[in-house]
């Protein structure tokens, strides 16, 4: 970690910066953010890419509690599709789409990494939310 | 009667550090009890000694009473110290040490039993003629069962699980369609955590407050109360910040409620330091439960009150330790403290694991610091989350709230995601300054946590600038060279400066 002391618009800043891997981490004023060897920054850090509705991966790396739904189940918005848990903390994964079940790559009981593909779905179109 | 020589530590993270403090201060010898995945942490340096007692598996290590009276033994201690959480409750465990020649530092295993498992201490509290919150508490357990009693009691009613503590196997459930879902999560969450699926029910306080009060019960029968701390701003019945003492209690209301908490303490002969903590709604106290042990938010008692609660509890494990009188305790000024978490605030509270890349926390006047992380030290998946706390304390509420946030503007933490920026956000809100927030407060105005929002002009310049300092060949952290960070002599990068952003 590197600290560093600057000044904007006259006033003093301190800050620190360090790099792990392709990760270069950024702090300033208590806020931390981070940013990809690729240029992308992101201030949830997530390698994850939430942003797909049929791809749900594992947002962080712990253990498989729990698959709620089946191949071919109809899922809505909000409907949970598995739980997860690290640092002794459930987590819902839940659907962001409308959508059918249309593969499952987890299992009850199963450590998984971060960004771990887990569950797949075919969004149902015009239905996405 | 006899000195103590040497405490293991049943424990882990800064809890482990705090007591290898307090027993360095006592000039008393530390045994550390760690598991496998705990060798690159503080507390492990930090010990006298260390006994490897399992796996990362908190069921074969931390939670395992054989193995962990099997190392206080090989560590040739005469005591033991079970910090929060893990077996710090577990009336078998204290049975264990004490059946092995060791002290339990804490109380005994009867006091724990009437008191501590929460269905027990519900039936003790009744007795003593103390409120509490209609519930379900039967030793039927069937899932079909508990929907039942949930409904009767009428919605929403709170799951949690009898061991449970910490947040961990508790569940909130709104309405019918839910209750099979939640009772089987806290369900499982205590058998994960706590070895123990038994779970209870209550009907759930919708604008409460969390206040808790400290107890400490001497070898000699007397008990004082040393006051509450309001806990109030929790999510997920995980405490996030709390206080010393509350601002919403009148005199007679403390008082009332102290001596509430006493009575529970005498009627199950109780030894050491404990918790009873309370629900306060429309100016009704309802007893919620007690913690037989030494609480996480312990600091901020011991910051109004000058105390030193850990000393007092090995001190009076040893029968060397007479309470404070209770006309004696007067608080004085205001201490909040901050629950420091590994974990993502702007991705709904994630856990955050990896390598700490730089860790620095900004000393000053009134500051206090409990962590078990340094740099270089890994935060797994395996534990809770919570890797630092920060306490402050200043003559009033409000100094206490300004001191704090200019604390944790200066704060740093690289290399895993921290709470910092939400705590920050959360102590800054009206309702938090105006002491009137509830249980109710994170989850009303912060449902989603943060959210992400784009970098300001000032961080991007900042990245800009920052970016120079750090060259892949010197700040790739090097894990094998320890802790020592960045090889560079001095720990500044002058960036310069610019204007007009």
């Amino acid at each position: 970690m590197k600290k560093v002391e600057m000044e904007i618009n006259g006033q003093r800043m301190f800050g620190a910066v360090a790099k792990s891997g392709t990760t270069t981490w950024f702090s300033l004023n208590g806020e931390v953010w981070t940013v990809e060897a690729e240029g992308r920054a992101s201030r949830g850090g997530s390698k994850a890419g939430a942003l797909d509705p049929s791809v749900v991966k594992a947002p962080m790396p712990g253990k498989i509690v729990k698959v709620f739904v089946q191949l071919g189940t109809e899922v809505q918005v909000g409907d949970t599709l598995v739980v997860m848990e690290a640092m002794k903390m459930e987590y819902t994964l839940k659907a962001s789409a409308s959508a059918k079940v249309e593969e499952i790559q987890c299992v009850a009981g199963q450590q998984v990494t971060l960004g771990s593909v887990l569950v797949k779905l075919k969004v149902e179109s015009g239905k996405n939310s | 009667m006899r000195r103590i020589q040497t405490v293991a530590i049943a424990n882990r993270g800064e809890v482990a550090v705090r007591i290898i403090h307090a027993c360095r201060e006592l000039g008393i010898r530390t045994v550390l009890l760690h598991s496998e995945a705990d060798i690159s942490t503080r507390a492990y340096r930090m010990a006298d000694a260390r006994i490897c007692i399992g796996p990362a598996a908190t069921v074969e290590s931390y939670l395992s009473i054989e193995r962990s009276v099997n190392g206080a033994l090989a560590g040739k201690a005469d005591a033991v110290h079970p910090g929060f959480g893990f077996l710090s409750e577990n009336a078998d465990f204290a049975q264990a040490v004490a059946d092995a020649g060791m002290i339990f530092i804490g109380p005994k295993p009867a006091s724990i039993r009437a008191v501590g498992d929460k269905i027990a201490a519900k039936k003790t509290i009744a007795q003593a003629k103390a409120p509490s919150v209609p519930g379900y508490m039967g030793e039927d357990q069937r899932v079909e069962t508990l929907v039942e009693e949930a409904a009767k009691i009428g919605f929403p009613v709170i799951v949690k699980a009898a061991a449970g503590g910490g947040g961990r196997g508790m569940k909130v459930i709104r309405s019918r369609d839910e209750a099979v879902e939640q009772i089987a999560s806290a369900q499982r969450e205590g058998l994960a955590a706590f070895g123990s699926s038994i779970v209870f029910l209550e009907k759930y306080l919708d604008r409460a407050k969390h206040i808790e009060f400290q107890i400490f019960g001497d070898s000699g029968g007397e008990v004082s109360y040393l006051f509450e701390r309001e806990c109030t701003v929790q999510r997920r019945h995980q405490k996030i910040i709390e206080e010393a003492l509350s601002p919403a209690l009148t005199p007679e209301l403390r008082r009332a409620m102290g001596e509430t908490a006493v009575r529970l303490a005498q009627s199950a002969d109780y030894q050491g330091a404990g918790t009873v903590e309370f629900l306060l709604q429309d100016g009704h106290f309802y007893f919620l439960e007690m913690n037989t042990r030494l609480q996480v938010e312990h600091p901020v008692t011991e910051m109004v009150l000058g105390i030193d609660l850990v000393k007092a509890q090995i001190m009076n494990a040893a029968h060397e330790f007479r309470v404070w009188p209770q006309e004696s305790l007067v608080a004085h000024g205001h201490a909040i403290e901050a629950r420091i978490y590994a974990e993502n605030p702007y991705m709904g509270g994630m856990p955050s694991t990896g390598k700490i890349l730089g860790v620095e926390w900004p000393e000053g006047p009134g500051r206090r610091f409990e962590t078990g992380i340094e740099a270089g030290d890994e935060v797994t998946p395996y534990y809770d989350s919570m890797i630092a706390k920060v306490i402050v304390w200043d003559e009033t509420r409000l100094r206490a709230i300004k001191k704090m946030k200019a604390t944790l503007a200066e704060s740093l933490v690289l290399g895993v995601h921290t709470n910092i920026p939400f705590v920050r956000e959360m102590i800054s809100h009206p309702e938090f300054i105006d002491g009137s927030m509830t249980t109710q407060f994170v989850g009303k105005h912060f449902p989603e946590g943060l959210r992400p929002r784009e970098r300001s002009a000032i961080e991007k310049e900042f990245e800009k600038r920052a970016s120079q300092a750090v060259s892949p060949a010197e700040t790739n952290f090097d894990g094998s060279a320890g802790r020592s960070g960045s090889p560079q002599t001095s720990p500044w990068f002058t960036g310069g400066s610019w204007s007009n952003i």
